[in-house]
């Protein structure tokens, strides 16, 4: 690449941080590790979210009764569906813990600065007496969300770890129950002996830290050069409540605080 | 006086002190009030207690219009410019702190220069010619919305703010910080830069660039100049994920 003398020199004045001085050093390896851990951290996180999802409506079944469940249970587990998704799932989750882990300040004092700085920035929009003419004060609460989808993050690594390891129990073992499968009378007589409330620690977690997650990846990726922060954000909301709310039905059900709704479809 | 009618506020200024060149001085706030005026900026409040109250206090200001990016500071919070920024607009109680992440001068004034002098050198923020120039030769012309784009990123005034609202960036200095991704996108996107996107790979698709960031976007929320940070960093993203599956060479 020819060069005038003026650039050459000023070139050969950057310390060893500049992009050739590094380049020449270090590249390809490290930098392409990068890419590549960002890529399996957010496709795992996007597999998981969507994952998720499923598992919601096939949890969901629950609406339709013990048998409706047991149904859906029995024929993922003759299909042989549900056991390698077990196995495959625990994976994803420990990778997407480790890398996702990545980005969380290592020390307590970095991360009091953070906090700090996420709050200063939440509340400050209250200190502000009018929206300016331009109306672009709008509190920034992303940066606060983001430390909670880390604590939400940590607490789906204990509850979240102990589901799956109960519910592989339960798929390749005889330890629970009648059979080696999920079965609707030992998940509700689990769930209504206590486990409930471990379930709605986790069942909140896991959709605030998805819904999140899903957003940024759209915002990370360039999805929000189409549809605005501001829209994308709406469908993050609106999909939180709507699987939030969906799942504190099913828990109930499972609970036996309420009866199935869509039992009659069914006829139980 | 018209300017001081019963209706004014009396406004309250927190203002953080620190002088680090003193032994003496220890970080603290200290309380100043004044009446306010009608359209009063920061910039016109400052200077009054300065003048009026503490000839010692240190802020700093060149152009009062939002051009120069030297008065950037954490108002209420919110890293902005004081020079745009109407008290009118602010609570009667406002608190001022310098910006995070920059090395203090004193009181309110922080060094952005040094900053972004060492992340220019860094991205080598300067045209990297093809061949040599040729002043006879005629222009090659450029598709409109690409030379919008690279003027969007131009308009930059380095204040600093975006790299004081930016998590990582206060956590971790050898972060390029939205500044700094932003200045290499404007050279990434300019087609006179012979610059490939491989010789971009290592600055911009380690974890010190664009996956360092976390996408929290306060940087675009705080921006003054409402520059298009969201874009720029899609855009990096993209650019990185080509450049490590498709070059393969060298």
């Amino acid at each position: 690449m020819a060069r005038s003398p003026y650039i050459s020199s000023a070139a050969e004045a950057v310390d060893r941080q500049s992009v050739r001085g590094r380049a020449d050093a270090t590249w390809p390896a490290e930098s392409r590790r990068q890419v590549i851990y960002e890529l399996i951290s957010g496709l795992s996180g996007l597999a998981l979210a969507l994952f998720m999802w499923g598992h919601m409506f096939f949890v969901a079944s629950i609406l339709l009764g013990t048998r409706g469940f047991d149904w859906l249970a029995e024929a993922l587990e003759v299909t042989y569906i549900a056991q390698p998704t077990v196995v495959i799932i625990f994976a994803l989750f420990v990778i997407h813990a480790a890398l996702a882990a990545r980005k969380i300040p290592a020390q307590l004092r970095e991360r009091r600065r953070f906090a700090h700085l996420a709050k200063e920035l939440r509340d400050s929009e209250r200190q502000w007496r009018n929206i300016g003419p331009d109306g672009v004060l709008k509190p920034h609460v992303e940066s606060w969300l983001w430390i909670w989808q880390v604590r939400t993050g940590m607490i789906m690594l204990v509850l979240g770890s102990f589901h799956l390891v109960l519910i592989g129990l339960d798929i390749f073992t005889t330890l629970f129950g009648d059979r080696a499968g999920i079965e609707a009378a030992t998940s509700m007589a689990r769930t209504a002996g206590g486990l409930v409330w471990v379930y709605g620690v986790l069942l909140l977690c896991v959709e605030f830290h998805a819904g999140i997650g899903l957003y940024r990846l759209a915002i990370k990726w360039g999805a929000g050069a189409r549809l605005s922060r501001t829209a994308l954000w709406r469908v993050e909301k609106f999909l939180f409540w709507f699987f939030l709310g969906l799942g504190l039905v099913v828990l109930l059900v499972l609970a036996e605080i309420i009866p199935p709704p869509l039992g009659f479809i069914l006829g139980s | 006086m018209a300017t001081e009618s019963d209706s004014s506020r009396e406004l309250t200024f927190e203002i953080f002190r620190f002088n680090p060149l003193d032994p003496g001085s220890e970080p603290r706030m200290q309380t100043y009030t004044l009446r306010e005026e009608p359209y009063m900026t920061l910039f016109r409040a400052l200077n009054r207690i300065r003048e009026e109250q503490d000839p010692g206090l240190q802020f700093d200001f060149a152009c009062r219009s939002a051009v120069c990016g030297s008065c950037g500071m954490m108002i209420n919070g919110r890293p902005t410019l004081a020079c745009k920024t109407l008290t009118s607009d602010l609570a009667s109680t406002i608190r001022l702190h310098p910006l995070p992440a920059f090395k203090l001068i004193g009181d309110l004034s922080v060094d952005t220069g040094t900053w972004f002098r060492e992340m220019g050198s860094r991205v080598e923020a300067w045209v990297h010619e093809r061949q040599a120039f040729d002043p006879e030769a005629i222009e090659e012309p450029m598709d409109d919305d690409l030379a919008v784009a690279i003027y969007e990123s131009d308009r930059c005034i380095e204040c600093g703010c975006c790299v004081a609202s930016c998590g990582v960036a206060n956590t971790r200095g050898d972060f390029l910080a939205p500044a700094g991704m932003n200045r290499v996108a404007r050279f990434m996107m300019d087609p006179r830069d012979g610059r490939s996107t491989g010789d971009w790979f290592e600055v911009v698709a380690s974890d010190e660039g664009v996956f360092g960031c976390i996408g929290l976007m306060a940087c675009q929320d705080v921006c003054p100049k409402e520059l298009p940070l969201l874009e720029v960093y899609g855009y990096l993203r993209r650019r990185a994920l080509g450049a490590a599956f498709v070059r393969k060479q060298r």
